[in-house]
């Protein structure tokens, strides 16, 4: 029979064990932890990015936890690729969990959402988004932007194009009907009209489409010359698996404005994109030493080379808690002033913060796709053929924060 | 003339469509199932064709085993879980058969990541073919005339055999074929697998076209049940009808009204919904 003694430890012991996790939060809360949200698509169309992205995540808290000798967290928020769902994933790590910064976003419409909220609730925010807004007319003082946007990338990836293909004077787009896409495919206006060649055509979808035979269908009707798909992830994959199996690898030049790097070569393959011209943010052979100290890390940790997803989520996270490092605190104004004007070594060479909008000016890539027996190594998919930095100017990209 | 090759190129895609419905269709005409495992089925026949073609077996191999080990699955699982439930309120299969799908669709990450892969047309399906202006891809041509021939052989199964009449006689009450003696929980257990085995066959089927990638059964579900709605829920030849249907009808729309292309499928649906609720085919 069980005494009164022996059942007063054994109550005591189960309130202890039930307490616990509450204990154990508080304990970790009055740490020094510093915690770094990362609000990517975990399920959804894009979860692959988002995996990678929180793969990246870890490694620079890793590798901010050995270098500051404080703790630092990260925190995956599944933002499904959903604007209202990532908004109440952020809205809930800023309540809940106190978090102030937050890296992340691989949609542009999450992006600009979440980036407003960021700003709303006394948080910052970094993303690798690509749409011309978020640093341009829908700018807030509390959203950075580490990719070229929109505009920078059909720069970089176009024009070496034309330049290279003085006889592609017609051109078809593909689009994503979304904030992203019209980025895009207003730049290549701009551009093409600029260069007195010829739009076409151009096929929008929806965001949930990954049939594409029909807007193929459209575009072989056209007769053009080059085929640029705007669409990006693995939209873009099923646009390029289409396109090669309607044989218009070998009819066209085949351009992807903004590739999602590595990720994207595996899992179409050498084969299927030889010949391909990609645009990209990042390519692993990028020669610089944070890169190279990138590729070591991510070899060790994972046993692979990092691709596009790991290494913006990477850089984004290092940014926003190099800044906290520096301010010394994750106030938001103190954050802000701390990345503000930042120039670093970062993956493409020297990068810098534009303090006016909160643009990292940085190098876009032209990369493409290598035959399978030219491959040097299971990850050499492309030679990068270009590399330069196209940014609007202050004044023209709408952002009023200075 | 870009009408006319959205047309063919909708009926087409239509084919496929039927494939992945036909499955969903039978079961709930013989079981009144509602199967939301259906598009993780579709997902485990594309990863094991995609995986035993990068092994080096041929692709006219793999597709068949693949179904067939689809079907395997889909068995155990019926025998194991979905019969204790059939009798339950619709609530309680769409808990059940939803969890069943993520655990399905877990697994393939696990099992192969989350970045998915490319199959290659079988060799002497590359490549493409060319009428004038129009271009189409040899192995999508292939699909329309397996499709169509394996469609041929369903109807004759389900019309003519012994054992199509047994589902058809069961589709319409199952308790009648019990008190004549027949095995109705094998039965079940047969065509469930039968529908599921289809399913990862036009996974399998769509590998090279459309490539693997795990979150591909949850476009796959949603198309199978809108092709289902318009034909009608237990209708084989609704299943075909609305499959040509809602192919033709997204690959006009990608000229017509390109962003418009899927939206105006679940329209289509929506409207059959209000003026047909047992849909084109569906049984009163």
């Amino acid at each position: 029979m069980i005494g009164r003694r022996k059942l007063l430890l054994s109550t005591a012991g189960a309130g202890l064990f039930l307490a616990s996790p509450g204990l154990l939060r508080h304990a970790s809360a009055a740490g020094d932890v510093l915690k770094v949200g990362i609000p990517v698509p975990i399920s959804g169309g894009n979860a692959a990015n988002g995996k990678y992205a929180s793969m990246g995540a870890i490694i620079a808290a890793e590798e901010a936890t050995a270098k500051y000798g404080r703790e630092v967290k990260t925190f995956d928020l599944d933002t499904e690729g959903k604007p209202a769902t990532a908004v109440r994933k952020v809205q809930d790590a800023i309540q809940q969990e106190g978090i102030q910064l937050f890296a992340g976003g691989i949609l542009s419409s999450e992006s600009l959402a979440m980036g407003k909220e960021a700003d709303k609730g006394g948080a910052n925010f970094i993303t690798t988004a690509g749409a011309d807004e978020i640093t341009g007319t829908e700018c807030n003082a509390a959203t950075f932007r580490w990719s070229v946007p929109t505009f920078g990338a059909i720069n970089q990836s176009i024009r070496p194009i034309i330049d290279a293909l003085p006889n592609a004077k017609r051109w078809y787009t593909i689009t994503p009907q979304y904030v992203f896409g019209e980025g895009l495919l207003q730049a290549t206006k701009d551009v093409l009209e600029e260069k007195g060649l010829e739009l076409v055509g151009n096929s929008y979808h929806s965001l949930t489409e990954k049939e594409f035979s029909g807007y193929l269908t459209n575009a072989i009707a056209t007769k053009p010359d080059v085929l640029l798909i705007l669409n990006f992830g693995a939209q873009c994959a099923d646009t390029l698996r289409q396109a090669v199996s309607f044989g218009l690898k070998e009819r066209m030049t085949i351009v992807v404005a903004w590739a999602s790097g590595l990720e994207q070569f595996e899992a179409l393959g050498a084969d299927l994109c030889e010949g391909i011209y990609f645009g990209a943010q990042y390519w692993h052979t990028i020669d610089s030493p944070a890169n190279a100290e990138l590729v070591k890390l991510t070899r060790a940790k994972y046993n692979e080379n990092p691709n596009y997803s790991l290494a913006g989520s990477y850089i984004c996270t290092k940014l926003m808690i190099d800044a906290a490092m520096k301010a010394g605190s994750t106030d938001q104004k103190a954050v802000q002033a701390a990345l503000k004007g930042m120039t670093y070594a970062g993956l493409t060479g020297e990068e810098h913060v534009r303090p006016e909008d909160n643009q990292v000016i940085k190098n876009y890539y032209l990369l493409k796709a290598r035959a399978k027996s030219a491959m040097a190594n299971k990850d050499d998919f492309a030679e990068v053929i270009s590399s330069g930095q196209s940014f609007l100017e202050v004044a023209k990209t709408g952002c009023k924060l200075s | 003339m870009t009408y006319l090759f959205q047309v063919l190129n909708g009926i087409g895609l239509g084919m496929l469509y039927f494939l992945l419905a036909v499955g969903l269709s039978i079961i709930f005409g013989l079981l009144q199932f509602v199967n939301f495992a259906h598009g993780a089925f579709y997902l485990l026949g594309a990863y094991l064709t995609y995986d035993l073609v990068e092994r080096g077996m041929s692709f006219w191999l793999a597709m068949p085993i693949a179904a067939l080990i689809v079907a395997v699955v889909a068995g155990v699982t019926e025998a194991l879980l979905l019969r204790r439930i059939y009798k339950l309120p619709h609530t309680f299969h769409i808990l059940v058969t939803v969890g069943i799908a993520l655990f399905i669709q877990e697994l393939v990450i696990i099992l192969w990541g989350p970045l998915g892969g490319s199959v290659a047309a079988p060799d002497g399906l590359n490549g493409v073919v060319i009428w004038g202006d129009f271009i189409y891809p040899k192995y999508r041509l292939f699909t329309i005339a397996f499709t169509a021939v394996l469609a041929l052989v369903l109807y004759w199964a389900l019309e003519r055999t012994r054992l199509g009449a047994i589902v058809r006689a069961g589709s319409e009450s199952t308790e009648n074929m019990a008190l004549l003696g027949y095995d109705t929980l094998r039965i079940n257990t047969v065509v469930f697998a039968a529908g599921a085995g289809l399913a990862g066959l036009a996974g399998g089927l769509v590998s090279p076209i459309r490539g693997v990638e795990p979150f591909m059964g949850v476009e796959a579900l949603s198309i199978a049940f809108v092709v289902v709605v318009i034909g009608g829920m237990g209708s084989y030849v609704g299943a075909l009808v609305a499959g040509i249907l809602v192919g033709v009808v997204q690959s006009l729309m990608a000229t017509i009204w390109p962003e418009g292309a899927r939206l105006m499928i679940y329209i289509g649906m929506a409207s059959i919904i209000v003026m047909m609720p047992r849909g084109l085919f569906g049984r009163a």
